[in-house]
């Protein structure tokens, strides 16, 4: 007789803080229930309010694992590329958020990881750890991530270079990296703003890039990002 | 409904109107009240360690939100009651679903969900051929769910745990709910909790006073033969004594019979503990949660009442009967 393989969620063991604020974080039927309605009502607020329209679909892989990389300028960055996903890949979708600004506190963690689906990436002290940690469930649990390789928000709406996390998170693995550009968000929401213009919103997703054989070094990051940055720019200049 | 269906959903006037209710309320208050003075006491004379006095003192702040969160619904009236099982049902097929890995069958988890909600429905309702009918109704459900993704492998695991959580946390403890459909649910339910939790705290204390031989070493290596006989020879009289006050001239108000009754509480309830140890150590695990501080998960903490529910009920309802006089099909006409 087969024995059954029973495998506990990765949380197990960690308090309900400690769970919200954790990549290792698996989401069960309520939370899937709760992202799948707050998705639908960002949806038609962006698409009501910001007139959303979105560009190359197509590209996006049929099956998940993926990342979506783009640039940022708004809170509103995450949220429309997550609301631009088609209903069945929202729920693998994980935007990945500034721990201290997302999850500093309790409730506003309750709110990125129950609404947002977001995943803590601390600023600070992100060590090679927590990018292994994010690598990991990437492929062992068939995510999507939506990142933003610039590190954080711009100031002035141009983009800035691009990091090499997200290399060590795809180097020599069979994910590939749909590059995204967003326009409009730094004209309806700005670092500086706290209500939204009702400006329209525009995605450009573009061809997926493959990084399997691109060393997973310093040297093939610094490559991945080069060549990630240089997609999203040729995106910009199309839109 | 009725003024009387009213009264017994909603009728908090009516909390202490039994003797027993009254006396096992008290009970607990003051041993909420006189708990810290114990846990000085034992943690000067045995000099406990600084991590197990810590444990003690969150076991203990875990108590009084657990106590209220038990007391209140019961005393409050029959729907808060019902709805308060309801959420333990959730809660606790929540832990489970997540040990065991089922969480991830979406399917599965749906229609256990809504198996809980309709066995809750049929509680509130009163409408018994309709809880009795959920378990067979959900199981086939639940069997016609685990082909949906038409993968053949891995059906019977994902079909069996969705069987078993089914039983264990919607109609095994739906049991417990159905007890509320009881005039008299209050000193019923209050007496069930309070002997189950008490069966758990004799067995530890006999377990470290006489405990030389271990009971199931693979299972629970803490249990030991001498902590499960004293548990069984302390609850048995103290539910037999309670259970003749509760059923005061009825057909079950006779000794060997309330003895029975006691027996079933202690012994059911350490099978219910055991099971849960079983299907801890199969997983590796320690405990099913980390969200009571000093307990661990909600099922860690209710695990000996997940049998005794229907044992009890249905020992009960072939001597008494449950729910006896109440109007039935209180919603649904």
């Amino acid at each position: 007789m087969q024995p059954w393989k029973l495998q506990p969620a990765r949380d197990t063991g960690l308090t309900p803080a400690e769970r919200f604020r954790s990549v290792r974080r698996e989401t069960g039927l309520l939370e899937s229930l709760a992202h799948h309605f707050s998705f639908l009502i960002l949806r038609i607020y962006l698409v009501v309010a910001h007139r959303l329209q979105i560009l190359g679909r197509h590209h996006l892989p049929a099956h998940a694992p993926f990342i979506l990389a783009t640039n940022h300028c708004s809170h509103l960055d995450a949220l429309s590329v997550v609301a631009a996903l088609q209903a069945r890949h929202r729920e693998r979708a994980f935007p990945i958020a500034a721990g201290d600004v997302f999850f500093q506190t309790t409730p506003v963690s309750v709110f990125s990881a129950i609404v947002l689906n977001a995943l803590p990436m601390w600023r600070k002290n992100c060590g090679p750890h927590a990018l292994a940690e994010l690598r990991r469930k990437l492929q062992g649990e068939k995510c999507i991530y939506v990142i933003f390789p610039e590190g954080s928000r711009s100031r002035d709406g141009h983009m800035s270079p691009f990091k090499h996390g997200l290399g060590m998170l795809v180097a020599e693995t069979p994910v590939p990296v749909v590059p995204c550009f967003i326009g409009g968000t730094f004209e309806a929401l700005p670092s500086h703003r706290k209500i939204p213009r009702p400006t329209q919103i525009k995605i450009v997703m573009g061809q997926p890039l493959d990084f399997a054989t691109t060393a997973n070094n310093r040297e093939g990051w610094s490559q991945i990002a080069r060549s990630v940055e240089s997609a999203v720019c040729n995106l910009a200049t199309q839109s | 409904m009725n003024q009387i269906t009213r009264e017994r959903l909603f009728g908090f006037r009516h909390a202490f109107d039994d003797r027993v209710t009254v006396v096992l309320t008290l009970a607990v208050v003051v041993l909420l009240f006189l708990a810290p003075l114990l846990i000085l006491i034992a943690t000067r004379v045995a000099n406990s360690a600084a991590e197990k006095q810590k444990e003690l003192w969150d076991r203990y702040r875990s108590w009084i939100w657990l106590s209220a969160f038990i007391l209140i619904p019961i005393l409050a009236g029959a729907f808060w009651t019902i709805l308060g099982v309801a959420a333990l049902s959730f809660l606790c097929y929540r832990e489970y679903a997540r040990i065991t890995g089922l969480f991830r069958e979406r399917t599965i988890s749906l229609i256990v969900a809504i198996g809980i909600l309709l066995i809750t429905f049929s509680v509130l309702d009163n409408w018994y051929r309709f809880f009795l009918a959920l378990f067979p109704l959900t199981v086939a459900l639940i069997a016609t769910g685990g082909l949906i993704p038409d993968q053949p492998k891995g059906y019977i695991q994902r079909v069996g745990l969705g069987v078993l959580g089914f039983a264990l946390f919607g109609s095994a403890f739906g049991h417990l709910g159905y007890m509320a459909n009881d005039w008299n649910y209050r000193p019923i339910l209050l007496l069930i909790i309070c002997a189950v939790e008490l069966n758990d705290i004799f067995a530890y204390i006999c377990g470290h006073l006489f405990g030389h031989r271990k009971f199931v070493p693979h299972t629970s290596p803490n249990k030991t033969a001498g902590g499960a006989l004293g548990a069984i020879v302390l609850t048995t009289p103290l539910v037999a004594i309670g259970a003749h006050f509760v059923w005061i001239g009825t057909a079950l108000d006779n000794p060997v019979r309330l003895l029975g009754l006691g027996v079933i509480v202690s012994v059911v309830g350490q099978f219910g503990d055991l099971m849960l140890s079983s299907v801890k150590r199969d997983l590796g695990l320690k405990d099913t949660a980390k969200l009571i501080p000093g307990h661990g998960g909600i099922l860690d903490r209710f695990d000996s009442l997940i049998l005794v529910a229907p044992a009890v009920f249905h020992y009960v309802n072939y001597f008494v009967g449950f729910a006896v006089g109440q109007p039935q099909a209180i919603f649904h006409g």
